[in-house]
């Protein structure tokens, strides 16, 4: 992946009414990366992209894309980047077909052959010429993402577009965009509250929490630090003691972590040849809800060993 | 090129609502209303006291041309008036309302192109919209009383009062009068567009337009306000009926024209600068 930034965005600060929306909020998302943006509603994943697209006006701090500065040459930055909203908004007496004209209008003109290919390749053929208003959500969807295709762009904007999709069509949607990076290299801006959606698609992410980031990392990370593992052994004990004695702790009773080099099998042969009963022993992946939900609770990380302390 | 795109993609948009066919279903039953009430024997008999006491033939000035100039007279700022409301004050609001707007700032245009283009697109609406009603009030007409005779123009409130004997004569100074018209409801559309580009809901900004139009011509109706008529809105959109004239002040439409095309562009801008301040966020 290419360490340069396709999107920087820089100190930004918004306030509506009074109120702040963004608070000083800085990311950067590198070519070819999908990147989430995850928070509650209302933490400012929206007026990110809205400042992003040049739609709402920052107080302070600036956009970039590919190099070009969105909040003064909007036209520049924007010529190669798509987005889909959540709930997109079409003409409804028109048909998905001149819909994508009209957008298309606005984006350098339309290009025929090549709209005739997105609408194949997002699976819309047989539908685009009917009424957008006998579309279901997930042809929608689908409408959304040709639009967003057409222009051939580099940097894809995605606002919460799994909304209210089927599970199938949440799946569909994944692999398309997995697709996308996989074939052209594309750098995606995915936001959410969808969790497994960003903990699956993304490489790296951002919490936001009321308008300011209070964390940022790569998926990878998650899974860093010791391993943990639910534990049911008796007698509770001697298994304290040997997981000490190996260099691991006890976290909690039935939690334990062990040291990441120690093999968990052996460690299990050595429990059952101390003559300690093992019923249950499973590894607990620290997931990206865990991770989401410590920091609503605590507003930062915590130590992930004290999870149940 | 782009430009014609954005253009006839606007048109298209505005076309392909079944709201703006409305205003040409009520205009032909309001046509035929009128009509009707003319075709009335009592109607037809003042008619006949009228014209023949400017001593005019009634055979040749109750015609297909002088129905059409009344119908376009009685209709045009009633009905007319609202449809321009309802569909300037929907072009930016609704589209902002329903978020359509967020689609089209995805793309990389300004939101200046994006007015202009809708604007344009009104504008044409609104000048198309005059000429089809009075194509088909005088096609009605035709059907009701036949091609032939002359126009006459009876218009108390500004003065104007003019008589074209022969059918070519009649039709081509209606023609030209339409084409007025047209121009002049253009201001009606573009005090319905700047407040569309307003944080408002569509209804509001047509309702709004449409306050400021009655409010005007309720205040030019007052004795009071006779000897400044000349700078009431609706005086000056009123200044078409003067292409009707026997012989044409040009001076005097040119000086309305030039009045209300500064009024569309102070619109415009004013519109424009209130969108250009706005956010656009769910």
């Amino acid at each position: 992946m290419d360490a340069t930034p396709m999107l920087d965005v820089r100190g930004l600060w918004k306030k509506f009414s009074g109120k702040p929306a963004l608070e000083d909020l800085s990311f950067a998302v590198r070519k070819g990366e999908i990147y989430g943006l995850l928070g509650h509603n209302g933490a400012g994943k929206s007026t990110t992209l809205g400042i992003i697209l040049g739609m709402v006006e920052p107080d302070a701090g600036g956009v970039t894309i590919g190099g070009h500065d969105v909040q003064r040459e909007r036209a520049k930055a924007l010529r190669k980047v798509g987005a889909i909203f959540e709930a997109p908004a079409f003409y409804e007496y028109l048909s998905g077909w001149e819909n994508l004209r009209q957008l298309m209008a606005y984006s350098g003109g339309f290009d025929e052959p090549l709209a005739r290919e997105v609408v194949e390749r997002v699976g819309l053929s047989k539908r685009i010429q009917s009424k957008v208003r006998t579309y279901s959500h997930g042809m929608r969807q689908r409408l959304a993402l040709a639009q967003a295709l057409l222009p051939e762009p580099e940097v894809l904007l995605l606002d919460e577009p799994t909304d209210g999709l089927d599970p199938e069509g949440i799946r569909w949607f994944r692999e398309f965009i997995m697709g996308l990076r996989a074939d052209r290299g594309m750098t995606v801006l995915f936001n959410s509250h969808l969790l497994a959606e960003v903990e699956q698609m993304c490489d790296r992410f951002a919490i936001l929490r009321e308008g300011k980031r209070v964390h940022e990392g790569p998926i990878g990370d998650l899974s860093e630090g010791p391993p943990v593992f639910n534990v049911d052994l008796e007698p509770w004990g001697t298994a304290c003691g040997l997981v000490s004695a190996r260099g691991g702790e006890v976290i909690a009773p039935g939690r334990i972590s062990l040291p990441r080099a120690l093999d968990p099998a052996a460690f299990v042969s050595c429990l059952v040849g101390s003559g300690v009963q093992v019923r249950a022993f499973a590894p607990v992946r620290r997931s990206l809800e865990d991770l989401y939900m410590e920091i609503r609770l605590h507003g930062t990380v915590v130590d992930p060993h004290a999870l149940d302390r | 090129m782009i430009f014609f795109q954005q253009l006839r993609g606007e048109l298209r948009k505005l076309f392909g609502r079944p709201r703006s066919w409305m205003g040409y279903g009520a205009f032909i039953i309001l046509e035929a209303v009128i009509l009707g009430v003319y075709k009335l024997d009592s109607i037809q008999k003042d008619g006949h006291e009228l014209i023949e006491r400017n001593g005019l033939e009634f055979q040749n000035y109750y015609s297909s041309l002088s129905m059409t100039f009344m119908m376009i007279l009685l209709s045009m700022f009633t009905l007319g008036s609202i449809f321009f409301a309802l569909v300037g004050g929907d072009i930016v609001a609704k589209e902002s309302e329903d978020g359509n707007l967020r689609l089209i700032f995805s793309r990389p245009v300004t939101r200046f192109r994006v007015l202009l283009v809708k604007y344009l697109a009104v504008a044409f609406y609104t000048f198309t919209f005059v000429f089809i009603v009075g194509i088909s009030g005088y096609l009605m007409a035709v059907a009701a009383t036949g091609w032939q005779g002359g126009l006459l123009v009876v218009q108390p409130l500004m003065k104007v009062f003019a008589a074209f004997p022969t059918w070519s004569e009649g039709a081509s100074r209606l023609a030209v009068a339409a084409i007025g018209l047209g121009v002049s409801m253009i201001t009606l559309s573009s005090i319905a567009f700047m407040f569309s580009c307003f944080r408002i809901k569509p209804a509001a900004a047509s309702i709004v337009t449409l306050s400021i139009l009655f409010v005007d011509m309720i205040l030019k109706a007052i004795p009071f306000f006779m000897p400044y008529e000349e700078w009431f809105i609706t005086w000056r959109m009123s200044a078409w009926i003067f292409l009707l004239e026997k012989h044409i002040d040009w001076a005097k439409i040119v000086e309305s024209y030039t009045l209300l095309a500064g009024l569309n562009v102070t619109m415009f801008v004013i519109g424009w600068l209130a969108f250009q301040t706005r956010d656009f966020k769910t």
